[in-house]
């Protein structure tokens, strides 16, 4: 076998490791009926807050913007991985196993992404019409592959930080919570960016969410084509960017886990 | 009360040993500074005090959800839940003091919230009914308490507590009218905002920070704790029994 498809091969038995794990938490029905439900009363939650502030055009930029935050929250859990897979005990066995942990890690959590942008997209179009939002046909249909951009770029950003966490698994949770309400604070997610100190604003362009959201709330509101594709373009960028580090730092920290001996489940 | 009391002795050990129950204190300065943002952004300064009091509320029932989902299987991972429920307490009792414990804790987010609003924004929490506030916020923490015994006995029975404490948490900050008042909320679900406790308790908030008198405080005040005692009383039931059947099909070891 090659390394290609030896690769490939560890990537599929990774995914379908990962599928097996989320059938573990949900089935149809509790995804339908807990996890759909949650998703749009936090995406309602927000919208009538524009509602109670009196702005239709401002219940409907929390509206989306809450929707697709949605797609990076649930990108952002594959740093979770790293703890459970200590959990159950296997993480010295995939680190001592001949195939790099990060190809395990960032195909078996994969389904995150896809689950993090099917759940995005029907907040947006469930939640929407609700709110008596105007979703554009046939323009709308752009924010599909925008939305999975977005779920992408969150998911890299994830498995990057589930290195620094592979170090630090104490810190996991923290990590989490902080980097979920930090992407709904930082990426123009509830005020545009504009409001923020150009600093803040400046930092929240390489976070993922900003340049795709920027993308989705252009396609809703028919701005010239140049500039969505630009913000896109700067989406996939980050993305590239947050994956690239992870595959920098990856290694090296399981590597340092290695040596040190606190890999295993009591370290 | 000696099991109440021994739990929640219990439940601040645990939480120096790993303060990790405590997280939610750590991201409500943040949810306070995103509603303010966009109360300010919209040019809504009046909403400025709702803003910093929903994170209260939500700090609350998110350190009592989670770690009441997580109680009693973390117990049976330890292999405490069967010498647990051989001692004559009631592990209903137990598991209030655990909980209050932690929701007694979980009120440090007002003092959080208020500190970040002056910090950043120069927005302090209008005084105008301390006492009456005082109060609220003493009840809420009770009856989240009590509610979460409840939802407490209700995960042992899952496979997955995890699925329903994640799913729980936006639901009830929106029919507990914790941002925006129920009155805003579509008239089908008005019904249901009327008997959650958290929904009495954020309107009792939001009047006890505006100048107007508070109207029936005592009858309000009454309500939180009576539905926050009511959901105590069914989660007492409801672990008895499910105990019971725990019990009888030898299901208490985690093995």
């Amino acid at each position: 076998m090659t390394a290609l498809a030896t690769t490939v091969n560890v990537m599929h038995h990774a995914f379908r490791a990962g599928l097996a794990d989320y059938r573990a938490i949900f089935t149809w029905k509790s995804w339908l009926a807990g996890w759909m439900v949650r998703v749009i009363a936090q995406v309602a939650f927000f919208a009538l807050l524009g509602e109670r502030i009196g702005d239709d055009q401002k219940t409907f930029y929390l509206l989306v913007g809450n929707s697709i935050l949605v797609a990076a929250l649930t990108g952002v859990f594959s740093l979770n991985m790293t703890t459970a897979e200590r959990w159950a005990g296997t993480l010295p066995l995939l680190v001592a196993s001949p195939s790099s942990p990060i190809i395990v890690f960032s195909a078996r959590g994969s389904y995150l992404a896809v689950d993090g942008a099917l759940s995005a997209l029907a907040a947006l179009f469930i939640a929407g019409p609700m709110f008596g939002m105007d979703l554009p046909w046939p323009r709308v249909v752009a924010v599909v592959p925008l939305t999975a951009l977005v779920a992408l770029a969150s998911y890299c950003f994830g498995t990057f930080l589930a290195g620094i966490v592979f170090r630090f698994r104490s810190i996991n949770s923290l990590v989490v919570l902080t980097t979920h309400v930090s992407l709904m604070a930082a990426c123009g997610v509830n005020v545009p960016l504009s409001y923020y100190p150009d600093a803040l604003e400046w930092f929240s362009r390489v976070l993922p969410v900003t340049n795709g959201l920027l993308a989705i709330r252009g396609v809703l509101d028919g701005a010239d084509p140049a500039t969505i594709l630009g913000d896109a373009a700067l989406e996939a960028v980050v993305a590239v960017g947050w994956m690239t580090l992870a595959l920098a730092s990856f290694n090296q920290l399981a590597s340092r886990g290695r040596r040190d001996g606190s890999l295993d489940y009591g370290a | 009360m000696r099991a109440f009391v021994a739990g929640f002795g219990l439940e601040l050990r645990i939480v120096r040993a790993a303060p990790d129950a405590l997280i939610p204190l750590v991201t409500a300065p943040v949810f306070a500074l995103i509603f303010l943002s966009i109360v300010r952004e919209s040019g809504r300064p009046d909403l400025q005090a709702d803003a910093l009091m929903a994170p209260v509320l939500m700090t609350l029932w998110w350190i009592a959800l989670q770690n009441a989902g997580n109680m009693i299987t973390g117990d049976r991972w330890q292999a405490l839940l069967e010498p647990l429920l051989a001692t004559p307490a009631s592990l209903a009792s137990v598991l209030l003091g655990r909980i209050v414990a932690l929701t007694c804790l979980g009120l440090v987010s007002f003092l959080e919230v208020w500190a970040i609003g002056e910090l950043v924004y120069g927005v302090s929490i209008p005084f105008e009914h301390p006492v009456a506030l005082g109060l609220t916020l003493l009840v809420t923490a009770l009856a989240t308490a009590g509610v979460s015994v409840a939802f407490a006995a209700v995960f042992v029975l899952t496979r997955n507590a995890y699925t329903f404490t994640n799913s729980l948490s936006y639901p009830l900050y929106l029919l507990g009218g914790v941002l925006v008042p129920v009155a805003i909320l579509p008239g089908w679900i008005q019904p249901v905002s009327s008997v959650i406790f958290m929904s009495w308790s954020a309107d009792l908030l939001r009047a006890s920070l505006k100048p107007s008198p508070i109207d029936d405080l005592w009858q309000r005040l009454g309500m939180v704790v009576l539905l926050g005692a009511i959901s105590f009383l069914i989660g007492r039931a409801l672990l008895f029994h499910v105990m019971q059947r725990m019990r009888a099909k030898g299901e208490l070891a985690a093995a």
